[in-house]
């Protein structure tokens, strides 16, 4: 299967500071992928790349396996809902479906008619007086409309309130088991994303810090408990993620491929949550009492 | 596409839809009056000389008589003719301010180019059907207001040209304001004008501030076009005259210097001059009044603080003087041939002008493609 996104020492630089350095990845297809990070760590310069808003500095990037945007096939396979969703303020809801049936060959407008109905949204209403939360599924619906083979959502739901998160996610997995698309989302909160991702990119500091699926990653990871020791006395194999300590005990987040069978460890599974936290406190620093980072990272 | 970009200009449609109903019935229920009044005045059946003090009488009618239900008797015609040209004059303004600048400006603002330009059409395309379209609009609504005022003002326009030169419409097919408002011309400044705004919306990226500058810009371009680019679009020609011939009169402002304003080419009815200095017998300049001529100078002085002009028995003394020194005028002109050849630089001139910003926009908005 082709990859989604397939990038190569993929960098981007705004005058002198790298929004994005070193980044090589590969995304099969059929996932749902959750693209993690803090506000500012290079999430939406990596979007902006895959969707050709902009150009790389550096590195290549291929959007399933052609060029971002190089033409009108190009961006029929791509759905792209941007950040704080644009639309009209001045066009109807009906008007922004006909944008769609007009710009692109491949429009569903049965399937828009039917998730605007569905969703309660009045085809007379103009965009400019929905709902945050209407105006992101809107924009899903012109997104999924044109039937994307890759559809990219960056932040949706950072502007919703809870509830409206739960709808949106929940109406957007419905779209994806109903049209067989990869999807790309990203956002700066792990608990959005834990129950629709099924891949994960952790991007802190401009860099990937990890990615893989996320069954894979919770079976390579472990969290592993026991008397007070120094990390470096552990034995090979083991890489450190994070490491807490109190006076009497040390607590380890470990990537390993194997078994870890020391019997002085209690071994135990790390949630996608903690994993992720893990791997952006890292990124931090050594010092786990980063309290700023940590904060921007909880909230 | 065609339909997003008609959605989207309807609102700018109508507005422009309206504003040229308004002017058409406004000039169509004046045209009739207006026309019967040449119809009277004799220009029709005059010979020779006759003519253009008919014609300056037909126009001194117009600035002082008149009147119908629309606007207060006394000067309508006036009013009506000046307002007109105005309207032409600022309408590639208006379209470019309006229509050009928040082209691409409200969509960068708004964020909405992440949606329309993620369907499944190119930015070159989604650009080269909205310049196309709302530009023809553009170029459409100017030169529909400029052959709308050229029908209604047809009678004065035949009055100025047979010589009635002494009033206040006395602006021939060359002056600042007729040349760009008439002919093909307004094409030229509609396309640019909306070229112009289209562009600073792009670079600038706020709607506001591009309106902004492309009026500033464009302002200064209408400006700069009549002093310093359209006299030398063509070859200007030359020739020399005597100061009674030319029917120039010695400028008492610009004493000691001296300087004409010639209002005849001999031989050429309706050149565009554009400028006039004295020269001696041998053809070389002479720049200032002969000192012998102070007499003169002093009496149409003394008698007047404004151009010689409006005192005919001291400027006539003055310019006879200057006259007896063998003082002749050589004067650059264009000839009334080149208007056609003057018009089709200009509005090409401005055509490139906008295809050459016009394709600047593509570059720049294909640019952060690698």
């Amino acid at each position: 299967m082709t990859a989604v996104i397939e990038t190569e020492g993929l960098g981007k630089r705004y005058r002198t500071k790298w929004a994005l350095a070193g980044c090589t990845l590969s995304i099969p297809a059929g996932h749902v992928v959750g693209l993690v990070g803090p506000n500012g760590a290079g999430k939406t310069t990596l979007i902006n790349l895959a969707t050709g808003e902009l150009a790389p500095s550096a590195g290549t990037i291929e959007v399933l396996g052609g060029r971002p945007a190089a033409g009108p096939a190009q961006l029929a396979r791509v759905g792209y809902l941007a950040q704080d969703a644009p639309l009209y303020a001045g066009l109807p809801v009906a008007d922004h479906l006909r944008l769609g049936a007009h710009l692109n060959p491949g429009w569903d407008a049965k399937l828009a008619q039917a998730r605007i109905g569905r969703l309660g949204l009045d085809p007379k209403q103009k965009a400019g007086t929905l709902s945050g939360g209407q105006r992101a599924q809107l924009a899903l619906t012109l997104a999924a409309a044109k039937h994307p083979e890759l559809l990219i959502l960056d932040e949706p739901v950072a502007s919703l309130d809870p509830l409206a998160r739960r709808e949106f996610l929940q109406d957007l997995m419905e779209a994806v088991a109903e049209q067989e698309v990869s999807v790309v989302l990203s956002s700066h909160l792990i608990s959005d994303l834990e129950r629709a991702c099924d891949y994960v990119i952790v991007l802190v500091d401009s860099r990937v810090r990890v990615a893989g699926p996320v069954d894979e990653l919770l079976d390579t990871h472990h969290l592993l408990s026991g008397p007070r020791r120094d990390p470096a006395s552990l034995p090979g194999g083991l890489e450190v993620i994070s490491a807490s300590h109190t006076d009497v005990q040390t607590t380890l987040l470990v990537r390993s491929r194997g078994q870890v069978l020391d019997p002085a460890w209690t071994v135990s599974e790390v949630g996608l949550e903690d994993l992720v936290l893990a791997y952006m406190r890292q990124a931090a620093g050594p010092a786990p009492r980063d309290s700023h980072r940590h904060l921007e990272v909880q909230k | 596409m065609i339909w997003l970009t008609w959605r989207q200009f309807r609102a700018q449609a109508i507005t422009a839809a309206a504003a040229l109903a308004a002017f058409a019935i406004l000039l169509a229920t004046t045209e009739s009056h207006l026309s019967s009044m040449y119809d009277s005045s004799g220009l029709l059946t005059c010979h020779g000389g006759a003519c253009a003090g008919l014609a300056s009488q037909f126009l001194d009618q117009l600035s002082s008589g008149g009147g119908s239900f629309l606007i207060p008797a006394g000067s309508t015609y006036m009013i009506l003719y000046f307002l007109s040209v105005l309207v032409i004059l600022v309408a590639p303004a208006i379209t470019g301010v309006f229509w050009g600048a928040p082209l691409i400006a409200r969509e960068l603002e708004a964020g909405t180019f992440r949606l329309t330009w993620n369907q499944s059409i190119t930015r070159t395309r989604w650009l080269a059907v909205k310049l196309a379209l709302i530009g023809a609009a553009a170029m459409a609504v100017t030169e529909a207001f400029s052959l709308i005022q050229a029908w209604w003002a047809a009678p004065i326009g035949k009055a100025v040209g047979l010589g009635g030169g002494s009033s206040i419409f006395s602006e021939g097919r060359f002056g600042w304001f007729v040349f760009p408002t008439h002919g093909i011309t307004p094409l030229g400044y509609a396309a640019f004008g909306f070229a112009l705004g289209v562009t600073a919306g792009l670079v600038i990226r706020r709607p506001i501030p591009a309106m902004a500058v492309t009026l500033a810009i464009f302002a200064a371009v209408q400006f700069i076009t009549p002093l310093w680019i359209r006299p030398h679009l063509f070859p200007t020609s030359r020739t020399v005259t005597s100061i009674a011939a030319a029917s120039a009169n010695v400028s008492i402002k610009a004493n000691p210097r001296l300087a004409f304003t010639a209002s005849v080419v001999p031989g050429q009815p309706g050149a565009w001059i554009m400028s006039s200095e004295g020269v001696n017998a041998a053809g070389q300049p002479v720049r200032t009044i002969p000192v012998s001529c102070e007499q003169a100078v002093l009496g149409a002085l003394g008698s007047h603080k404004g151009p010689a002009a409006g005192v005919p028995g001291a400027s006539a003394a003055l310019n006879n003087c200057v006259a007896s020194h063998g003082i002749r005028v050589a004067e650059s002109y264009q000839p009334a041939s080149h208007y056609w050849p003057l018009q089709f630089a200009e509005t090409g001139s401005f055509l490139i002008l906008a295809l050459a910003l016009a394709w600047y926009c593509f570059w720049r908005l294909n640019r952060r493609r690698s």
